[in-house]
């Protein structure tokens, strides 16, 4: 993809390749404090209000060694890989660390690190789950207020109401600016490769937001529209704490596809959903957490009334994607639970759906090119039956 | 050890008795539609009690799933789930229960054609379908997640009720095993979410709840408890009278069987018999001469087999996780006179639960009280709620227990993932480990 705006890319590039140099830089320049928060749902703004880096810690393209001796080989890359990242010291420039979403592989990794950093604070305030009870935004709110406290406390400030809603404006201006760009790709616009927009909202998950911010506004200055090729247009779903390695990605678009949209966390999901700006700030992000999950349901989560088969056939109708690729990291226990219901719904709109399982090391990329270019030759057969328009 | 030519197991004869107490309430519930009882489908913790006192029949889907693999009778419903499209590395205990679902919505004809229909009406006919589901989960994530899915399956036309609750991280400076400010923080809120369950159990019943029934169901469990945790404490005798595969026989008793005087009986009956034993010098495996500890949940496949197999390597094991940590464990929290709390103390306990600072603990202790050689770990392979923390506890036995370890795999409901092999070779290992360690000594 040709645009000039290479340069803030490249720094974005460099943050979402090695989040580890990025804090160490950031805190040698800045003399601050950075965290390592875990995903789905950490609440970063308050973090950013008490002057802490939240860092959302990233899967690396190290080997898993010393983490295979630390979780079992049945649990997901992820967590193997953090505790591995734990194992071999490469969290150390990381001042503490913070956890909001109950995942029981998530957990098993996070008592690794808490005992492998010894000394370190480790606070784990769980967000409620159950989405849709009388008592979810009450419980959410206690939840949000620990970590108010929590952060004070660790970082030595008083996080004000002043403080946490000029956070929570940095933090939707940066999603404002992503959201704008996926919005564009929808709508036929191919500026962007999908690596380079998951590279876009992982260094968001990286640096220090007003950095980040100011480069998202350069790249979207510097770049032009570019229309879309007549290419299979796709979805790509799942991956709900990692990004999926971007190799995976430019084999989908070497055999013929293009991304239209997605429900990733290194994507759409991560971005969905701003916080208000003009009430309580606490009570902004409890109303965040929650219709994130209307917006872009989890199946992390338990909500009876929202459904992400019916969010998914939503996505698919508006984005006009023409085929559903779902990435399954492998053992992710909530994604193989909703595989079925996604299959039946897509399977009842007469979808094309593939699933590919991903893993952290031995992914098997030719076999899965194999399966994604037959997918898309059915897909432009599919074409010329229907007479689809093809942009 | 290559063929097992004797039994040298010696289980309690109790365990084989309540085994009819155990076929009763299965039987019972089976017939709840034709006696026009209402019947619930729950997940997680033991909250049977709270059904018991609202006059509700009561199906565990755990307990279902262990029930069926336990008869080696799991392969229709898991291949119904298979069918359906749930992926083997899910957790059997779900996939067991959902293959029930899918079957139980009568999906059989249309939607699977390599289950048998006469095991498809077997099964759908057995488990009655749920007039509403309750969802206790805690320490897994999958359990809350898993409800939602069979929520979905039945159409979500049935009502359901998930209580929300804490994982015992440990968060807080102060936290620790029943201290500290989480500890009672946790234990409010669930006071208070069991309160708004009790809510929901009066919608869904048209009546009042009887909270002097509750009361009295739990001065049963109570009672229980302090028996079989008294028959547990006369374990640590050597040789041990009984082992841990006859606290396995007795879970289903002190977890959700219908909580009245012949619970208590049976735990009399049981603690009586090792009492017996004891006196008479008889033990649980006839020639002890290794003692372990089992961490992990229960291979329900391999219960018989795997009591064998480490009997016929004059291993006895003696106490574990699963069993000694869970159930009711710390009767003295139960107050008849004010349930709820007790209740929510003992969802809190659940060894699933509890972060690492907690087992490590736990695990220490119970090596210690029981004259542990060895641990053996059970590593499940859809269960990551009970595996989590079986590499940290190793380290901790090995390093700071000094006592040997070893793994094998299995699962908790899937046969396929047992390999015979493994255990064989490295209980060989373990025991070797353990006789080099006391030729040193």
């Amino acid at each position: 993809m040709e645009h000039t705006a290479v340069s803030p890319l490249a720094a974005m590039s460099r943050a979402a390749e090695d989040p580890t140099g990025y804090v160490e830089q950031w805190k040698a320049r800045t003399g601050g404090r950075a965290i390592a928060a875990f995903p789905m749902n950490f609440p970063a703004e308050i973090a950013h209000a008490a002057g802490l880096l939240p860092v959302i810690v990233q899967e690396d393209r190290n080997p898993i060694t010393l983490g295979n001796n630390l979780l079992s080989e049945f649990n997901c890359g992820y967590s193997r890989n953090l505790a591995d990242q734990a194992a071999t010291g490469r969290l150390d420039a990381y001042d503490g660390f913070f956890m909001a979403d109950h995942c029981i592989q998530l957990i098993g990794a996070a008592d690794v690190i808490r005992e492998l950093t010894a000394g370190r604070r480790f606070y784990f305030g769980q967000l409620i789950s159950s989405m849709n009870d009388p008592w979810t935004t009450d419980q959410a709110r206690l939840t949000m207020t620990d970590f108010v406290d929590e952060l004070s406390s660790f970082a030595g400030v008083q996080i004000t109401d002043e403080r946490l809603r000029e956070s929570i404006k940095t933090y939707n201006r940066g999603r404002r600016l992503l959201r704008a760009l996926y919005e564009q790709r929808r709508s036929g616009d191919s500026r962007f490769t999908s690596g380079e927009l998951q590279t876009m909202v992982k260094s968001s998950m990286v640096m220090q937001r007003e950095e980040h911010n100011a480069l998202l506004e350069e790249l979207v200055a510097q770049s032009s529209a570019a229309p879309r090729d007549d290419r299979v247009r796709v979805h790509l779903s799942g991956h709900f704490c990692h990004a999926p390695k971007p190799e995976l990605l430019e084999v989908i678009e070497e055999s013929g596809g293009i991304v239209v949209d997605d429900d990733l966390f290194h994507g759409a999901r991560y971005i969905s959903t701003d916080a208000d700006e003009s009430g309580s700030p606490v009570d902004a992000l409890v109303g965040q957490y929650l219709d994130r999950n209307v917006n872009i349901p989890c199946p992390t989560r338990a909500q009876s009334d929202v459904d992400w088969d019916t969010y998914l056939l939503n996505a698919v109708h508006s984005s006009g994607a023409e085929v559903v690729i779902s990435l399954l990291v492998k053992y992710c226990e909530p994604h193989m639970l909703y595989l079925p219901e996604l299959r039946k719904a897509l399977e009842a709109k007469g979808i094309p759906h593939l699933l590919l399982e991903t893993e952290h090391e031995g992914m098997p990329l030719e076999t899965m090119r194999t399966r994604i270019e037959a997918m898309f030759e059915q897909a432009k057969r599919s074409r010329t039956l229907t007479r689809v328009p093809t942009a | 050890m290559a063929s097992l030519l004797e039994d040298k197991s010696n289980r309690l004869r109790m365990t084989g008795r309540g085994g009819e107490l155990v076929g009763a309430y299965w039987d019972e519930l089976f017939t709840a539609r034709e006696r026009g009882a209402q019947v619930v489908w729950y997940n997680g913790h033991a909250l049977n009690p709270l059904f018991q006192a609202a006059g509700i029949s009561w199906c565990h889907g755990e307990a279902f799933s262990a029930r069926l693999a336990a008869q080696h009778l799991e392969g229709p419903a898991q291949l119904a789930g298979e069918e359906y499209g749930y992926v083997n590395e899910l957790c059997s205990y779900s996939r067991t229960h959902l293959g029930c679902a899918v079957l139980t919505n009568d999906f059989g004809e249309s939607e699977t054609g390599i289950v048998d229909t006469v095991d498809q009406r077997e099964l759908a006919s057995r488990l009655p379908e749920p007039d509403f589901f309750v969802n206790g989960y805690q320490g897994c994530s999958t359990g809350q997640q898993w409800d939602q899915m069979s929520y979905r399956i039945l159409g979500k036309k049935v009502p359901i009720f998930t209580l929300s609750l804490p994982y015992m991280f440990g968060s807080k400076p102060d936290a620790g095993y029943l201290v500290g400010e989480e500890w009672e923080t946790a234990t409010d809120y669930v006071v208070d979410q069991l309160e708004k369950l009790i809510e929901f159990l009066e919608v869904q019943t048209g009546r009042p709840f009887d909270h002097d029934k509750l009361g009295e169901i739990m001065s049963y469990i109570k009672a229980a408890s302090q028996l079989r945790r008294e028959a547990m404490a006369l374990c640590m005798a050597k040789p041990a009278p009984a082992t841990y595969w006859d606290w396995v026989a007795s879970i289903a008793h002190i977890n959700f069987m219908p909580a009245e005087q012949r619970l208590i009986d049976y735990f009399q009956g049981v603690k009586d018999e090792v009492a017996d034993r004891l006196a008479s010098g008889v033990a649980g495996v006839a020639d002890e001469r290794y003692r372990l500890y089992f961490d992990g949940i229960m291979n329900w496949n391999k219960l018989g087999w795997l009591a064998r197999k480490f009997a016929d390597a004059d291993a006895a094991v003696i106490c574990g996780r699963y069993t000694h940590q869970n159930f009711w464990q710390e009767p003295q929290l139960i107050d008849p006179e004010n349930p709820l709390r007790g209740l929510a103390q003992h969802y809190l306990l659940c060894s699933n639960s509890q972060g690492f600072k907690t087992l490590k603990q736990a695990m220490t202790k119970d090596c210690d009280d029981y004259g542990i050689d060895g641990v053996i770990f059970h590593a499940s392979r859809t269960c990551r709620a009970y595996t989590n923390h079986q590499h940290l506890l190793a380290r901790v036995a090995e390093n700071q227990l000094g006592i040997p370890t070893a793994f094998f795999e299995g699962d908790i409901a899937d046969a396929a993932f047992y390999k015979d092999e493994i255990l064989e070779t490295r209980l060989a290992a373990l025991l070797e480990t353990i006789d080099a360690k006391r030729a040193r000594n």
